[in-house]
């Protein structure tokens, strides 16, 4: 067996991905992960993916061409989704979608491979993709900004799997007029987007918290606005906390403002 | 931005109207992708986005408020009818643009819902919606979700100037029947709700035709228009309550028809006491059965009939189905087509396009269906795979029926444990039905 251990990021898996075919070992000869082995295994062979954007680069175009924009979506989902505790899922996220990918191209028609819910590696990858879209989906709503002194919109979340490219794409078409930060804290990554622009994702590091601090005047205002609505609008007599919870997890409830407590002042 | 005077006038305000609508169910976001403009601010995307969760477990969606709540008419069962001893408030238009502006801006809402109470005459309320949604729309070239209700009674031309600036219109039904109309909503009538109901209806479609001709051609409620029912109120059993929604899809082309439990709010006494809160189950009762017309071809003459005119409470309305008509199965998974495997319990319409998807390749195993979505505890003794059963289980119907009614998600968690007391009243009943089976 050949393990090929490659970068826990969609370039990553699809320079795995490159690599693999190229080697000519022969599909069911190579496994993928992400994981960095904690114990070598004597007959196997590994093999370390150095991430090339040019080799990533063909993967994808040749995705793109032969699966259609849809079920590409789908592979890159999956891809960006947050691989589990590597012992306790029965298939790699960087090895379902290695079997996905040469499923699909042994299919005449590629973008069909998502159907193949009955094959395990296809219904990994679907697992993932789902995971990803449904907490980029949740964040659409969950996600709050909040005004700071110089009028940017800053806003913080922990999100699981790694919806920044998702937001950044809704939220830059929603408000193309504000400059605003979606800080993934978790990974350290942002979302900026200038005003007028397009949004890029960069590589943050540890944030300027004095900076954070500093709100505008309004914000307060309009975040105890916010709550005297939040408040109202529940009638008492359907009270139920726990429904509450179960639709808004409380992993989300940190981040957002009329679940945490107002600074004084 | 604005800036605007943060007095407590505008907290009093936001507390009182938002008060005042929150009996209103429809939070609904959906219906209508659009795209930013790349100017002011907002889109749209099509199955809606929930932004938070209130203390009751509703989605909060939109910015649901009132206009006004002083109002000239005398709704029994309403919070703000005339008669009623409550504080009263209005904004102005441009109080509404700008919290919806910076909650907006804020990610705090999707967009705005907009009603009102009746101030002054139906004609002179909707016109001061109009005149807000105007201003949202031009001046700050706000480009989010819009739901408005059309005012009953109000100036057709008038409505269809405003279907023009809003995603989604809505007229609420209020009660099934003309009668318990009459006797509740007396300034009401069903003409002047159907009236505009119609005329909604009928300007969809000619838009629709419009858009053909030129696709840049305003849109007109491009999300549909919804309707809502007060549930409890009146006499009214479900068969009624679940024909006249039927009714209203079919011939109103209606999106979606909401079930509000009533909530008696101003202890009126031509109005039920409900000691036992408002009926939670029965409601969500009927949004089982509304889920199973719009998106599993149900009729609501298989789920209830003059004899059987009310839901099964312990089961719900697909499974009450499935074991009275059990000659139906079981279905065999990797050959039945869509229309029948939609009406096996436990499978949903999306696990259902998944297995008519996923048995090209090759033929499922329980396994399988599981990892699909499938919720075998209920599935499990309607369907076979490749000709087996999962278990050996009997064709029953009391046998399977003693089976389904052991499966707690039957009667929702969070009705279950939301301190609801209802189901004390039927506890007797329970436990006989529970002897007739065994």
């Amino acid at each position: 067996m050949y393990i090929f251990v490659c970068e826990d990021s969609i370039d990553g898996i699809f320079t795995g991905i490159y690599d693999a075919w190229a080697s000519r070992y022969g599909h069911v000869n190579i496994v993928l992960t992400t994981h960095t082995p904690d114990n070598y295994s004597l007959f196997e062979e590994y093999i370390t993916v150095q991430t090339d954007y040019e080799k990533s680069a063909k993967v994808a175009h040749t995705l793109q061409e032969r699966m259609g924009e849809e079920t590409y979506q789908e592979i890159c989902q999956a891809a960006l989704a947050l691989e589990a505790d590597s012992h306790r899922q029965p298939i790699d996220k960087a090895e379902a979608i290695y079997k996905t990918v040469v499923l699909a191209l042994s299919l005449t028609d590629a973008g069909r491979v998502m159907n193949y819910l009955g094959e395990p590696c296809v219904n990994r990858t679907f697992q993932l993709s789902r995971s990803t879209f449904n907490e980029a989906h949740h964040l659409l709503g969950f996600l709050r900004f909040q005004e700071l002194e110089n009028g940017i919109l800053f806003a913080q979340i922990h999100p699981k799997n790694d919806v920044l490219p998702f937001l950044g794409e809704h939220f830059s078409d929603r408000l193309p007029e504000e400059n605003f930060m979606i800080y993934d804290a978790t990974r350290n990554l942002a979302v900026l987007h200038p005003k007028g622009k397009g949004f890029f994702i960069t590589d943050t590091g540890e944030l300027n918290q004095e900076m954070l601090q500093r709100l505008s005047p309004q914000e307060l205002a309009y975040r105890r606005l916010w709550r005297t609505f939040f408040e109202s609008i529940a009638i008492e007599s359907r009270k139920n906390p726990k429904l509450q919870n179960q639709n808004l997890p409380k992993r989300f409830q940190r981040d957002i403002v009329e679940f945490t407590e107002l600074p004084n002042n | 931005m604005n800036t605007i005077q943060m007095d407590m006038d505008l907290f009093e305000k936001l507390t009182i109207l938002s008060d005042a609508a929150k009996y209103d169910v429809a939070c609904t976001s959906s219906g209508v992708d659009r795209k930013g403009n790349g100017r002011g601010m907002g889109n749209s995307v099509a199955p809606g986005v929930c932004h938070t969760f209130s203390a009751d477990g509703r989605c909060i969606s939109l910015l649901k408020i009132l206009f006004t709540n002083e109002c000239i008419f005398n709704c029994a069962y309403c919070l703000n009818s005339r008669d009623s001893d409550v504080r009263r408030a209005s904004f102005t238009p441009e109080e509404i643009c700008t919290i919806t502006l910076e909650f907006y801006r804020r990610n705090y809402i999707e967009g705005l819902f907009l009603s009102s109470g009746i101030l002054g005459s139906p004609n002179y309320t909707m016109d001061l919606i109009y005149q807000t949604l105007l201003k949202l729309r031009t001046v700050h070239h706000f480009n989010g979700y819009i739901h408005v209700k059309a005012i009953p009674g109000a100036d057709p031309a008038l409505v269809e100037r405003t279907g023009f600036l809003a995603d989604r219109m809505s007229i609420n039904l209020e009660l099934p029947t003309a009668d318990s109309l009459q006797k509740l909503a007396p300034c009401k009538s069903r003409s002047t709700i159907l009236k505009p109901m119609r005329q909604i209806q009928n300007r969809i479609s000619d838009n629709k035709q419009e858009l053909t001709v030129y696709r840049k051609a305003p849109r007109f409620v491009p999300a549909g228009q919804s309707t809502q029912m007060i549930i409890g109120a009146t006499p009214e059993n479900d068969f009624q309550v679940m024909s006249v929604a039927e009714g209203l899809y079919q011939k109103f082309g209606l999106k979606r028809v909401f079930y509000s439990a009533f909530v008696n709010v101003n202890g009126n006494s031509m109005l039920p006491a409900l000691p036992g809160g408002p009926p939670l189950l029965r409601e969500h009762r009927l949004y089982q059965a509304d889920w199973l017309l719009r998106y599993y071809h149900f009729k609501v003459a298989e789920l209830l009939s003059e004899d059987r005119p009310d839901f099964n409470i312990f089961l719900d309305p697909k499974c009450d189905w499935a074991l009275r008509h059990l000659d139906y199965f079981p279905v065999e998974i990797n050959r039945a087509t869509y229309q029948t495997l939609l009406r096996v319990p436990g499978i949903g319409y999306k696990s259902a396009e998944r297995i008519v998807k996923a048995r090209r390749k090759n033929s499922l195993t329980f396994d399988d269906l599981k990892k699909i979505g499938v919720v075998l505890k209920r599935a499990l003794y309607f369907i076979t795979c490749s000709g087996k059963m999962m278990y050996r289980t009997k064709l029953d119907e009391d046998y399977i029926c003693k089976n389904l009614m052991q499966d707690k998600t039957q009667i929702p968690r969070d009705i279950r444990e939301g301190g609801y007391q209802q189901i004390s009243f039927f506890d007797k009943e329970l436990q006989t039905d529970f002897q007739l089976l065994t």
